[in-house]
């Protein structure tokens, strides 16, 4: 429905995953992904209203993303999360910064990752509002099927390689 | 675990997108799924492979379907999709009898493959339009009567169906402060339950005409993502095995009085477990925790409180829970993965006398010793049922294969973020 929408990303290397066609990872070495990778993969997404990356603008810091190993031996499933930084506490894009934040690391990342996105505690007006938008996957799923939302969203996440 | 599931058999061949929901006939062995890529497919529950997909209706995601029941020769679907839309979809269902099987004529029904020819398609017959925003769930009233369905705009619409394809908004009920995620009506009453993103649970109920809010159950501290009530005539666990003590007896009086309880799952990672207090409970020694209402009348408010939680088990938010109406059992899954089975039973006389000797600080001694009376266990757990995928959505129903092992046989169906639905059975050790 809204592939054409979103441009195709490869996921990483992962030791857990199938293994892809190998014809486009440059790395024969699998490794476990880690925070600089997660940074890198968002880092680059562009301010919806400068132009200016969500890295150079601290939106999204090293230091506030953290991974979460399976909690049981039996469980595949690993945790993301990732604290962004709004440039002013009522910046009212921050529900779509959050969601561009979540929707190029589900692309990215391969599917064992849960994602989490949040406002850093204090730095928004409206933070608690905020999480429970960017934490709600009902809506996160119809917000990909706005067309003007998916737009704004295909901005941001062009400037990604 | 005194009981283990197994992986039956998955639907051939699955969805290659999200799908939501899955919802058994109420008297064919057939299995609707509710997709994001905007179909609904029919699978069969007898031999486990696809029979139609319906396409064409919804312009977005299909969210929800719901199987109409005390339908008489034709099968009646609703759908909810994200397009804000619900659409009603028709298939006459031709068997050797011209009517819909007997439910319980399944045997003789073990190779229903939805007819051979192109008429037996499901038609669309009537688009119910109103809603601002996408919609959540449909769900029908047990006799078919109404259909109620729920959205993002914060509402509930109760539709009436008069005629044939003709459906009136008889209400739109404007209670929650946020999306509304879940609809479910009480096995026997017309009385509705509704589950939301404002964390709470409203019930409603027809009152001289008008269907008016009666009861608000708070305590969830996150979005209410599921609610499902018990069987009209459930706690058959309670009353197996054993000779029940005078007080035993008592208790399923007690709660037989209140009648089926509600089961909400939440985006807190509980199960809770909501109880209507009796008549005779609310102007007893109980009154003093009721809010006084002068606006509303006496008579229609109903006062629900939470009776129990179930085990914390769940790491994740727990998307659907499914509260068996044949056996009692209480099924869960969500975010993580995990499918959890749940049973209730009796606490051992021992921990019974050590919960009957609290100190006196509680004024409901009795009251205490009842909701103490018995507790809810794990019986059956599978993690990662979906391999690394999210599930959406858990139910029982009817077993139809040949495997089938008594008439009574349930199976749990799961419904995922990989596009699978799978079937599995609950055996125990």
């Amino acid at each position: 429905l809204f592939d054409h929408l979103v441009p195709a990303y490869s996921y990483l290397n992962d030791p857990f995953d199938q293994p892809l066609s190998s014809s486009d990872s440059e790395d024969e070495t699998v490794e476990a992904i880690d925070e600089q990778e997660i940074y890198d993969l968002i880092a680059t997404i562009s301010d919806p209203e400068h132009p200016l990356s969500l890295g150079s603008l601290a939106v999204v810091n090293l230091p506030d993303i953290h991974i979460q190993p399976p909690t049981s031996s039996r469980s595949n499933i690993s945790t993301v999360l990732v604290e962004i930084t709004p440039t002013i506490t009522h910046c009212s894009l921050a529900t779509v910064i959050g969601l561009g934040v979540r929707v190029r690391l589900e692309q990215a990342l391969p599917p064992r990752f849960r994602v989490d996105v949040r406002i850093k505690k204090g730095t928004h007006s409206t933070d608690e509002a905020v999480n429970k938008q960017l934490g709600d996957k009902e809506r996160v799923a119809a917000a990909l099927e706005n067309g003007t939302l998916m737009g704004v969203l295909r901005r941001m996440l062009a400037t990604c390689k | 675990m005194p009981s283990h599931l197994t992986l039956l058999s998955p639907l051939r061949p699955p969805c290659s997108t999200r799908t939501w929901l899955s919802a058994p006939h109420p008297t064919l062995p057939l299995l609707a799924t509710a997709s994001s890529d905007r179909t609904v497919r029919v699978y069969s529950l007898t031999s486990f492979t696809l029979l139609s997909t319906i396409s064409g209706g919804h312009k977005r995601s299909i969210r929800t379907c719901a199987w109409k029941p005390g339908t008489k020769g034709e099968s009646v679907l609703a759908t909810g999709s994200f397009d804000a839309s619900a659409g009603i979809w028709r298939k006459w269902e031709r068997g050797s009898s011209g009517l819909v099987r007997d439910p319980d004529d399944i045997d003789g029904g073990g190779d229903y493959d939805g007819g051979e020819d192109e008429e037996d398609e499901y038609n669309f017959s009537v688009l119910l339009d109103g809603h601002d925003s996408e919609i959540k769930s449909v769900a029908w009233s047990s006799g078919g009567q109404y259909l109620a369905t729920c959205s993002r705009d914060k509402t509930v619409w109760i539709w009436e169906e008069l005629e044939d394809d003709n459906f009136e908004t008889i209400a739109v009920l404007n209670e929650h402060e946020g999306d509304v995620k879940f609809v479910c009506w009480h096995p026997s009453e017309d009385l509705l339950a509704s589950s939301s993103y404002d964390d709470t649970v409203r019930l409603y109920k027809e009152d001289l005409d008008d269907w008016t809010a009666v009861a608000c159950l708070s305590g969830h501290e996150g979005t209410v993502w599921c609610v499902d009530f018990e069987g009209d005539k459930p706690r058959v666990g309670l009353k197996d095995g054993k000779e029940l003590s005078e007080e035993q007896k008592k208790f399923i009086e007690e709660r037989e009085r209140s009648g089926p309880r509600l089961a909400s799952s939440s985006d807190d990672m509980t199960i809770r477990i909501w109880r209507r207090r009796t008549r005779e409970g609310q102007n007893g020694t109980s009154s003093h925790d009721r809010i006084p209402s002068i606006l509303k009348s006496n008579s229609i408010e109903e006062d629900w409180y939470e009776e129990a939680q179930l085990p914390k088990t769940h790491d994740r938010a727990i998307y659907a829970v499914s509260w068996s109406k044949k056996s009692g059992l209480i099924v869960s899954t969500g975010s993580d993965g995990k499918i959890l089975v749940y049973q209730e039973r009796w606490k051992s006389p021992k921990e019974t006398t050590e919960s009957h000797s609290p100190g006196a600080e509680s004024m409901d001694v009795d009251k205490l010793s009842i909701s103490t009376a018995t507790e809810w266990v794990i019986i059956a757990e599978v993690e990662g049922a979906h391999d690394v995928f999210e599930v959406n959505h858990v139910n029982w129903a009817r077993r139809y294969d040949r495997g089938r092992r008594n008439d009574e046989e349930e199976v749990i169906i799961t419904t995922g973020d990989d596009g699978e639905v799978k079937v599995w059975t609950l055996d125990h050790d």
